[in-house]
């Protein structure tokens, strides 16, 4: 049971932030794959005072996904090889989605294909049900053969599948991007001019662990993706390297375990986070999440969240 | 979604060696704490998260209700960093426990006879159904009960004392240290026949080779087998979609399954082992 904290004669600090068109009532997401479709987590969580829920990638008709072993925990951190096993968009709208539309919180779909024309179609039919209220495109992932990461590791890729879905939605358009380059604010560059409404970032680094007794992977798809904790610092740097070259809103996703994480990226200039492998650990974190960031708030007599994003010096001896 | 799953700090009471490898460890926990079903696990870990990031998961070996607390006990063989960490922890440490997830094994009110076949660590979650499940309902106390337990070598042996006067227990080792020398779907093999469909209900928990080699024992057999699988685990939910197992579907196409939620309890029938 979550209690809402009463300060009397106090109001709370206004979480409100905004995503292109989109209004959340506050910053704290679900990351895409690491809340199914919010249903697994209500024993823990009141899906009521989250931000948004973001969905498990959906592509066009069902995958099945990698074969097993999927995941392996790795120093800090966890590697994961699922390969973006769904149920497919329709049977998402018609199985998954009503049982989140009983709830007041606002669905984005992660969207995935192997094609600019899979993602385009995949967009069309969510832009037509009612409860969707944005996109995540999924340019990052990096555990599929085809689509995935072979769009979000060029700028030109990028900014093609942005266009092409930006032209079949007016729903807010967010794209998720990888780590896995070189220069990742030229990629948010290129989304942006191509029409995205916010950037979200980092998907998970590329990784690896061996079996040394056996001289196998820990992985049968031999590399995968790599989250938690142990990215911080990496997701941290990419997240306020982005803020200084887009316009755009940037959601910051990386290893986001607490309240004190979470704030680090909001300082650094996230308008708001999603929050990923933390709810494997604790299924509840999002709850102590959002519960932190307004306490912290209040105890620095902030009235509102805009007045603590990008509020970072990083002058702090010119400072006062 | 299992009914009553939270997250809860339980204390540990004791934590002690009870074979090679083999460790017992009996958790205090409040009464808000739902009552497992035999074959239901938890996800635990160390709450001063100083250990391995993800929890580990554990079958519910035993429970208790007392008047004011449970007990829950946790039957696990160090396998890893996780449970080595775990085998280290002493009386009065608190353990984050989320739980009970999972679906258990079904409990059949129409059969005479129960086979259990567990190998190693496996019968931890098979102890529980034959006392939880069977042992204390009283209409059910006129069931035949025969476990087969399995191990290496007798050293690596557990829960002996438990089963051994509540049920006909074969023993069956690698090495042949004690009982029957071979995996125990050697011995069941050869005992088959004695067992009816209309009438007996087999249970199983093991590594993966046993329970594949029991896939092929029973292919042609019209017995009924239900099996607790084993994956790594990182939410316990259904949410990660780690710990995914090939079964058929019922049009039978191949698909992925959840061993933490749709599991870990599965019908053998509906398994897919790889080259068989």
């Amino acid at each position: 049971m979550i209690m809402k904290k009463e300060t009397p004669g106090q109001n709370p600090p206004d979480l409100t932030v905004a995503i292109g068109g989109l209004v959340l009532k506050n910053p704290v997401m679900t990351a895409s794959g690491t809340f199914g479709y919010g249903e697994e987590y209500v024993p823990y969580c009141d899906l009521n005072r989250l931000g948004a829920v973001v969905v498990k990638g959906l592509s066009l008709e069902p995958r099945l996904g990698n074969p097993p072993p999927r995941i392996i925990e790795t120093p800090s951190g966890m590697l994961n090889a699922v390969g973006l096993q769904n149920v497919g968009v329709r049977a998402f709208l018609s199985e998954k989605l009503p049982f989140l539309r009983r709830y007041d919180v606002a669905v984005i779909a992660n969207i995935f294909g192997e094609t600019v024309d899979q993602y385009r179609r995949v967009a069309h039919i969510l832009s037509g049900a009612a409860g969707i209220h944005a996109l995540e495109l999924n340019i990052s992932c990096p555990n599929v053969k085809k689509g995935g990461v072979a769009f979000g590791a060029r700028p030109e890729a990028a900014a093609e599948v942005t266009a092409n879905v930006r032209a079949e939605t007016d729903l807010p358009l967010i794209v998720k991007l990888t780590p896995n380059v070189a220069d990742i604010a030229e990629i948010a560059l290129a989304v942006e001019e191509a029409g995205a409404d916010g950037v979200s970032l980092i998907n998970t680094l590329t990784g690896m662990s061996v079996d040394i007794e056996k001289r196998i992977p820990h992985l049968a798809n031999v590399t995968g993706g790599l989250s938690g904790p142990a990215i911080k610092p990496v997701a941290l740097r990419m997240v306020w390297q982005v803020v200084h070259a887009v316009k755009i809103p940037v959601i910051g996703i990386g290893g986001i375990m607490t309240a004190a994480d979470a704030l680090e990226f909001l300082i650094a200039g996230a308008r708001a986070i999603q929050v990923g492998t933390a709810n494997f650990v604790r299924p509840s974190a999002t709850m102590e999440i959002i519960d932190g960031i307004s306490d912290y708030l209040t105890r620095h007599g902030l009235g509102s969240i805009d007045k603590l994003i990008g509020s970072l010096n990083t002058n702090p001896s010119n400072g006062d | 979604m299992p009914e009553g799953s939270s997250v809860t700090t339980g204390e540990i009471l004791d934590n002690r060696m009870v074979a090679r490898d083999h460790f017992l460890m009996r958790v205090f926990l409040p009464l808000s704490f739902a009552r497992p079903l035999p074959g239901q696990f938890v996800m635990v870990r160390d709450c001063r998260l100083s250990g391995p990031l993800l929890a580990r998961p554990l079958s519910v070996f035993g429970f208790q209700r007392r008047p004011d607390h449970s007990v829950m006990e946790l039957l696990y063989r160090v396998a890893g960093r996780g449970t080595s960490l775990f085998s280290r922890m002493k009386p009065g440490e608190g353990l984050c426990v989320l739980g009970p997830l999972g679906r258990g094994f079904s409990i059949h009110a129409d059969v005479k006879r129960i086979v259990v076949v567990a190998g190693g660590v496996g019968i931890a979650p098979l102890s529980f159904l034959v006392d939880e499940g069977y042992r204390q309902s009283p209409s059910l106390e006129k069931r035949e009960l025969r476990v087969y337990l399995g191990a290496g070598t007798e050293e690596l042996l557990t829960c002996r004392e438990r089963l051994s006067g509540v049920c006909d227990l074969r023993i069956c080792t690698d090495d042949g240290s004690l009982g029957y020398r071979g995996p125990v779907t050697g011995l069941l093999g050869e005992e088959l026949h004695e067992f009816a469909a209309e009438d007996t209900a087999i249970y199983a928990c093991g590594p993966t080779a046993m329970i594949r080699e029991l896939g092929r024992l029973l292919r042609n057999s019209p017995l009924r087998c239900e099996v607790s699988l084993e994956e790594r685990m990182a939410c316990g939910v259904g949410a990660c979609l780690g710990c995914a197992v090939a079964v058929q579907n019922a049009a039978g196409r191949r698909e992925y399954r959840r061993v933490c939620h749709d599991g870990p309890v599965f019908d053998l029938r509906e398994m897919i082992f790889n080259g068989s």
